[in-house]
């Protein structure tokens, strides 16, 4: 399996997924002219990953500056995908935010809140 | 037929299933848009805010940065003023008549307001003119005029470097206010409208003012003299379209004169 790594743009971020570090990273600002198409090959490479993988531990990490709500909604969509497989994986995620950016921390309680099976922790820059 | 019942029911039971499953999916995302939508609400909330801080700060500061250039270059023309022989009111005076003579020979309204900041500023290459022959009581000899004279190149060159629109006018303006539209002035004999409209305008509006005071060293000059004076020099000193739209809104100027006046 293939890595994929995607640079940052004014309007998205900058995407490293990994397979033999087992690492995904999103990192910079997510607001896209269409969030979903955007980020389509991001969710399919993860989709694969997991069928490609043996039970293995996965880093997650996501350090997200600035989002629009479509964006918002397809990291909740992501964590969906996410938390399907967090019996056969273990899955840390580690949501990282600057302290005084308020809505970034809001977001990781909200993720935190939504999905109590997940690791999620919350990671001051 | 129970078996059949049976199936049905399981089959039923399945659905009902499947309906939970979903419904629960459903309403699971709807919350999940309510949040987002909340969350989206807020920050859109705190971003504009945000943006209409910053947005006053920046008027703020823009009308500060106005201020002060403003201010600058009122006490720069006020320096210049105070090395030479003129006092009192002059400097607002000509910035008054500097702006109406370019309304009224058709510069848009902010061109106007800007000569009037502006043509205070004429004078100042007079700072590097020496006190010796700045300050000599009788008239200046062929030498000593020559010096004078280089006043506008000197003031030329303290304000040609900058690339603010305000002082650029005012290098313009000290270049050219002495000269004289027949192409006799100096520094450089500029001829007609070769002289910059704002050169031309500040020569008119320096000298009516000039003549129309009272100084130490003489008597201010009556109108019908200088009347009299700028009628002869239409074409010839001044620019004969500004001397038409001096003539044709005198009252203006003599109002400007009056509200303006030197009290000592």
């Amino acid at each position: 399996m293939n890595n994929l790594n995607i640079q940052e743009t004014k309007y998205t971020p900058k995407i490293d997924l990994d397979f033999e570090n087992n690492t995904v990273s999103i990192i910079g600002k997510s607001y896209p002219e269409n969030t979903f198409e955007f980020y389509e090959p991001v969710i399919k490479w993860i989709e694969e990953y997991f069928n490609n993988t043996e039970k293995d531990t996965i880093s997650i990490n996501f350090e997200i500056i600035y989002f629009n709500s479509s964006s918002s909604k397809l990291f909740f969509d992501l964590f969906d995908l996410l938390e399907e497989n967090n019996e056969t994986n273990t899955i840390v995620i580690n949501w990282i935010y600057d302290e005084e950016n308020e809505s970034a921390l809001e977001a990781g309680e909200d993720f935190q809140e939504d999905f109590e099976n997940l690791t999620i922790n919350l990671v001051i820059k | 037929m129970s078996a059949n019942q049976n199936k049905l029911i399981a089959e039923i039971e399945e659905l009902q299933e499947e309906f939970t499953k979903t419904t629960n999916k459903l309403i699971k995302d709807v919350k999940r848009q309510d949040k987002i939508m909340a969350r989206s609400d807020k920050r859109q909330q705190q971003e504009y805010d945000e943006l209409q801080k910053k947005l006053e700060e920046v008027n703020s500061l823009q009308k500060e940065i106005e201020e002060t250039q403003k201010e600058v270059v009122f006490t720069m023309g006020a320096i210049g003023e105070s090395r030479s022989k003129e006092t009192g009111n002059h400097v607002k005076r000509v910035a008054q008549y500097s702006k109406i003579l370019a309304l009224y020979y058709g510069l848009p309204e902010q061109e106007a307001e800007m000569l009037k900041q502006a043509s205070p500023m004429h004078d100042i290459g007079k700072v590097a003119i020496p006190d010796a022959i700045l300050n000599k009581p009788g008239p200046f000899d062929e030498a000593e005029r020559e010096i004078m004279n280089t006043h506008a190149q000197l003031g030329y060159d303290m304000l040609k470097m900058s690339k603010r629109p305000l002082l650029k006018m005012a290098a313009t303006v000290a270049y050219e206010h002495h000269e004289k539209y027949n192409g006799t002035g100096y520094p450089n004999q500029l001829k007609g409208k070769e002289i910059h409209i704002y050169g031309r305008i500040t020569a008119l509006a320096d000298v009516f003012d000039a003549l129309g005071s009272n100084r130490c060293y003489k008597e201010a000059w009556d109108n019908e003299r200088i009347f009299k004076m700028f009628k002869e020099e239409r074409g010839e000193h001044f620019d004969p379209k500004l001397i038409d739209i001096f003539f044709e809104h005198l009252d203006e100027f003599l109002d400007i004169r009056e509200s303006l006046k030197d009290t000592f």
